[in-house]
């Protein structure tokens, strides 16, 4: 038997409505496989098989009553939330003992409208703690494997997204990208991974990281099932009041190819020292095949761009400390136990209850915002993101849509990288698009000729374009193929 | 301790005010749609939002920033058309997001100023009125006839959230002293609050609870608040330091909290004006810090030192983005302007020709001024001559009952605009006396009838009736010889016993300005 969890959504679809399985045998099959397929991979932090079967036997018993299609452009599509994203009834840990055993009384708006799709949501899924982190090792509740070598780490934040849909467990997650937790793990694991422009989805019901930094994307393994989710998701959401009015069908422009379109080559980025040589092959090739489609390729300039990572290891920390600040131990989350005043309590369970990474950001944004040192570095580095943004506006007045490098080398393996300095650097090619507040995405474009593991490409549109990246993107598939499950969890073809 | 006007001589008093208002009379909180009402069960109006849960965002609530506009534009301030919300970062179980939204550099109202005027009483308090001349200026005062006109400059009002209510459990009141454990109700958390904060411009106290007074006249003529101070929904904190006269610096401030009354504040204030100059004059040093006012002892005692300023981390509210407002919602909101006390009081006077005095303490109450109206539409022709006596019985009789009685309300005497009218007008015919006046009034509110029917019933015309009285105080002369004799040996003081006898013959019936006249005339033939 096919395993459903390995469909496309078209293919899932068509099966549903041409009767030849139902939404629950989808959901059944879709459980069985993480059940089987997460002892290695550790991407779930829990798995909800109830609201998974229930969301299917809506779906069925919309299809039996011939309404399937009002159950939306998402029914019966296995799915699963990057665990920063509120579900009611379920544990929102931000993979953090802090909120070890916070069950959250609400739902986001994203995983609302993914829900109101059709979709049956499998649970929950692990992720650098508070995304502070680009390998997920930062989880306090274990590390993910990525599924093409599971001594390597599957990128980060979104790492449990990214991991399980390369693994086949899902075929649509969402995660959330503050300076490349989307589009980083969606390279290492070899799937398509888009972070949309800022204020494209809400962000109500998604714990807060950088608040003016954070955007929640899809991550799949076709670019015409990200569009479709982006569809669900995109919008204003009158709670988020920094979400936008979307109205574009993401998945319009997908057929038309790149021909007559201006695609640039950012020189800062190709030459920049550590990037991997076969990431940088990869891209290269990209760049011929596109123009082989009728792209031209251009080079633009972003002259600020080198200044993106210092920005914004001032604007991510600060925007966290405050963020985080309710984290208090006083109405939920750790409380370390026996304590006889305030201000001791608060000391102890913050320093037991966040890890280190995320108390050195929390430390950092502290220091950052006082008085004294505010003008010195929160400041400057908002007029850093002042320059980035006019860079990539200008950029767009030249080309339709940058390609770049998603990350500078492939997945790297457990432990490799200690220092936080260094494993900053993984975001290099994806901290300024948060900083400027347009969308970017990771497109996988075949396997590095030394590793043997994904690289991906990042496509990069102007803000409130997000489909051009869709379209560039589609252009790839149709050479570099739809990404595809992991060679050890794919599942074996229907007679084998 | 020296008296305030002793410790004046030598001592100038620098006060500023910070003044915040919750916006009561909305229908939702500052960033979610929970509801405001004052005294609902704990934790029955929250949501993620005001409970600060992981996830959750604020969205404004639109009505409070058209309040908060309003109160600027009735308080002269210039309307900042670009603002933004700042985040105040502390840690306090009673916020739940352990972070305050308020506003930062630019609020949405800079720079107004409200005009204070001074008479009577209040304007004994300020030093050396009487060396101005009527119409002189110095600093930000100008001397009027009865006192003196205080320009009083406003820095800013911004937008704000109140915190829940924590309540200590297990010491003493309520205190967090000795409490054995707390508990917070956010039914509060997240109310829209307005934060005024003056220049510092006051002088004495006097100042200080004028300003106050007249804000909240201004708060409720244009309807944003309850102005509560028993329920807190406006409270004032006030900034007090001391400098010689003459100097120019300014000496350390203290700031005073719990002045939740006109009274507590300016009794509060005179207390650390006065305590500070007995610390000064004994060559002590008065430390920064923040004092809580005590009515029950009458003292100010310290809350906490503050040895540095407090670092709150204040920086953009990165979920809210900046606002800007257009003109024309500045002009919608221009247009809901109601008129405002002063304005009302200047009608008051020119139409009717009140006293500014009378004019002003008129329109101190909203429902005191609509009755007044309402009088003078009911007293038609006869409105110019009954406004005075009119506007002393609402100032007088009727704020007097309404103080003794702090249950009733205007709107439920059984006084009504009509009545008055008629027992002013039974007064200025003559056809009662004053002192009638004020047993028909307490008449009406006791029987609910009309001051006529009072009249009737108990048989008390005024007798103006010039032979009645001679009679009467022929009576008088004849009975009292000796009084008689002395009145004209010089002692004119015992007109008033006769007018007394004579009253008491008349049971207390006659007119008093007739039986004198009479008196006046007989004794000196006599």
């Amino acid at each position: 038997m096919a395993s459903f969890a390995t469909m496309d959504v078209a293919s899932i679809q068509a099966g549903l409505k041409a009767g030849e399985f139902s939404a629950r045998e989808v959901a059944e099959d879709a459980l069985a496989r993480v059940e089987a397929a997460d002892k290695q991979v550790h991407a779930f932090l829990e798995v909800t098989p109830e609201l998974a079967l229930a969301a299917a036997d809506k779906v069925d018993a919309a299809r039996a009553a011939g309404t399937l299609d009002a159950c939306g452009p998402l029914a019966g599509v296995p799915v699963a939330f990057k665990d920063n994203m509120n579900l009611a009834g379920t544990h929102t840990t931000c993979a953090s003992r802090m909120l070890e055993n916070y069950v959250s009384p609400y739902t986001a708006t994203c995983v609302q409208r993914v829900l109101d799709a059709g979709a049956l949501p499998l649970g929950k899924l692990n992720m650098d703690e508070f995304a502070f982190g680009s390998s997920t090792e930062t989880s306090a509740f274990g590390t993910t494997g990525n599924p093409w070598d599971l001594s390597r780490v599957p990128g980060g934040s979104s790492g449990g997204s990214a991991a399980a849909v390369a693994a086949g467990m899902c075929t649509v997650t969402l995660g959330s990208d503050t300076g490349g937790s989307i589009r980083q793990p969606g390279c290492f694991c070899g799937v398509v991974a888009v972070k949309p422009t800022y204020g494209v989805v809400s962000r109500y019901g998604v714990v807060a990281f950088g608040s003016s930094l954070d955007q929640v994307g899809p991550f799949a393994r076709t670019v015409r099932d990200a569009a479709l989710t982006m569809n669900a998701l995109a919008g204003r959401d009158p709670l988020d009041c920094t979400s936008q009015h979307v109205t574009c069908d993401f998945t319009a422009n997908l057929d038309k190819g790149v021909d007559g379109m201006r695609i640039g080559v950012v020189p800062e980025f190709m030459n920049a020292r550590g990037l991997q040589p076969e990431v940088k092959a990869k891209i290269e090739e990209v760049v011929a095949k596109l123009e082989g489609m009728g792209a031209r390729i251009e080079e633009v300039a972003l002259p600020n761009v080198h200044a993106a990572i210092s920005a914004y290891y001032v604007l991510g920390p600060c925007e966290a400390f405050s963020n985080l600040a309710r984290f208090d131990s006083v109405r939920y989350g750790y409380c370390d136990p026996g304590h006889k005043d305030l201000g001791g309590q608060y000391e102890a369970s913050r320093s037991r209850g966040f890890g280190p990474e995320a108390r050195r950001r929390i430390m950092l944004g502290s220091y950052l915002l006082s008085s004294g040192v505010y003008d010195k570095y929160y400041y400057p580095a908002q007029q850093v993101r002042t320059l980035i943004t006019r860079d990539y506006a200008q950029a767009y007045e030249k080309v339709d849509c940058i390609l770049a490098p998603a990350a500078p080398r492939t997945a790297f393996k457990f432990g490799e990288i200690s220092e936080p300095a260094e494993m900053y650097l993984s975001d290099m090619y994806t901290i300024s698009i948060n900083i400027a507040g347009n969308g970017g995405m990771n497109m996988p474009v075949g396997l590095g000729a030394q590793s043997g593991l994904p690289v991906g490409a990042q496509l990069i549109g102007p803000a409130f374009k997000d489909e051009n990246m869709l379209r560039v993107a589609a252009a790839l598939e149709t050479v570099y193929g739809a990404a595809p499950v992991a060679p050890d969890f794919a599942p074996a073809k229907a007679g084998e | 301790m020296k008296k305030l006007e002793e410790v004046l001589e030598d001592w100038e008093a620098v006060i500023g005010l910070e003044i915040h208002a919750e916006l009561t009379t909305l229908e939702t909180k500052m960033f979610c749609g929970c509801k405001l009402e004052f005294g609902a069960p704990p934790n029955t109006h929250t949501c993620p939002v005001c409970l600060g849960l992981p996830g959750a965002l604020p969205v404004p609530n639109k009505a409070a920033i058209e309040s908060i506009v309003l109160a600027g534009l009735a308080t002269n301030c210039d309307i900042e058309k670009h603002s933004m919300f700042y985040r105040k970062n502390y840690m306090y179980p009673d916020m739940a997001k352990n972070f305050q939204t308020t506003q930062g550099p630019i609020a949405f109202c800079m720079r107004g100023h409200l005009d204070l005027d001074v008479d009577g009483a209040a304007a004994k308090e300020r030093y050396r009125l009487d060396d101005l001349a009527v119409g002189e200026t110095e600093d930000n005062i100008t001397r009027t006839e009865d006192g003196y006109v205080a320009h009083v400059g406003i820095t800013r009002i911004h937008m704000e959230e109140d915190a829940g209510k924590m309540v200590h459990v297990g010491g003493g009141e309520g205190r967090i002293a000795g409490a054995t454990h707390s508990m917070v109700d956010y039914n509060r958390a997240g109310t829209p609050l307005i934060e005024l904060v003056t220049e510092p411009d006051l002088r004495t106290p006097e100042e200080a609870r004028l300003f106050m007074q007249k804000l909240r006249q201004i708060y409720l003529a244009i309807g944003i608040s309850d102005c509560s101070m028993e329920e807190g929904s406006l409270r004032c904190d006030g900034n007090v330091s001391l400098r010689k006269r003459g100097a120019k610096g300014l000496g350390t401030k203290t700031e005073l909290k719990n002045m939740n009354s006109f009274k507590n504040l300016h009794d509060g204030l005179t207390y650390e004006i006065c305590r500070q100059a007995e610390v000064l004059e004994e060559g002590g040093i008065i430390y920064q810090e923040t004092r809580h006012w005590d009515p029950s002892v009458k003292r100010t005692i310290v809350m906490r030192v503050k040895e540095t300023a407090d670092d709150y981390r204040l920086f953009p509210e990165p979920d809210l983005a900046p606002y800007d407002l257009s003109d024309a919602f500045i002009e919608g909101v221009r247009a809901k302007l109601p008129e405002l006390p002063d304005q009302k009081a200047k009608r008051f006077a020119a139409d009717f020709g009140l006293s500014a005095y009378d004019a002003r303490h008129l329109v101190e109450n909203l429902d005191v001024a609509a009755f007044f109206e309402e009088a003078m539409a009911a007293a038609g022709a006869d409105a110019l001559t009954l406004a005075k006596p009119i506007a002393n019985l609402m100032i007088n009789d009727v704020s007097a009952y309404l103080n003794a009685h702090v249950d009733e309300s205007l709107g439920n005497l059984a006084l009504t605009p009509a009545r008055a009218v008629e027992l002013t007008k039974l007064t200025a015919a003559d056809a009662i006396s004053s002192k009638q006046a004020k047993e028909v009034f307490a008449a009406v509110l006791e029987e609910d009838k009309d001051p006529g029917v009072i009249v009737d019933e108990r048989g008390m015309k005024q007798v103006s009736d010039t032979g009645a009285i001679e009679a009467v105080v022929d009576q008088v002369i004849a009975a009292n010889p000796d009084e008689v004799a002395r009145y004209k040996e010089g002692n004119e003081k015992l007109i008033g016993f006769f007018v007394g006898q004579c009253m008491k013959q008349m049971r207390g019936q006659g007119n008093p300005k007739v039986i004198n006249q009479l008196l006046a005339e007989k004794l000196s033939q006599a």
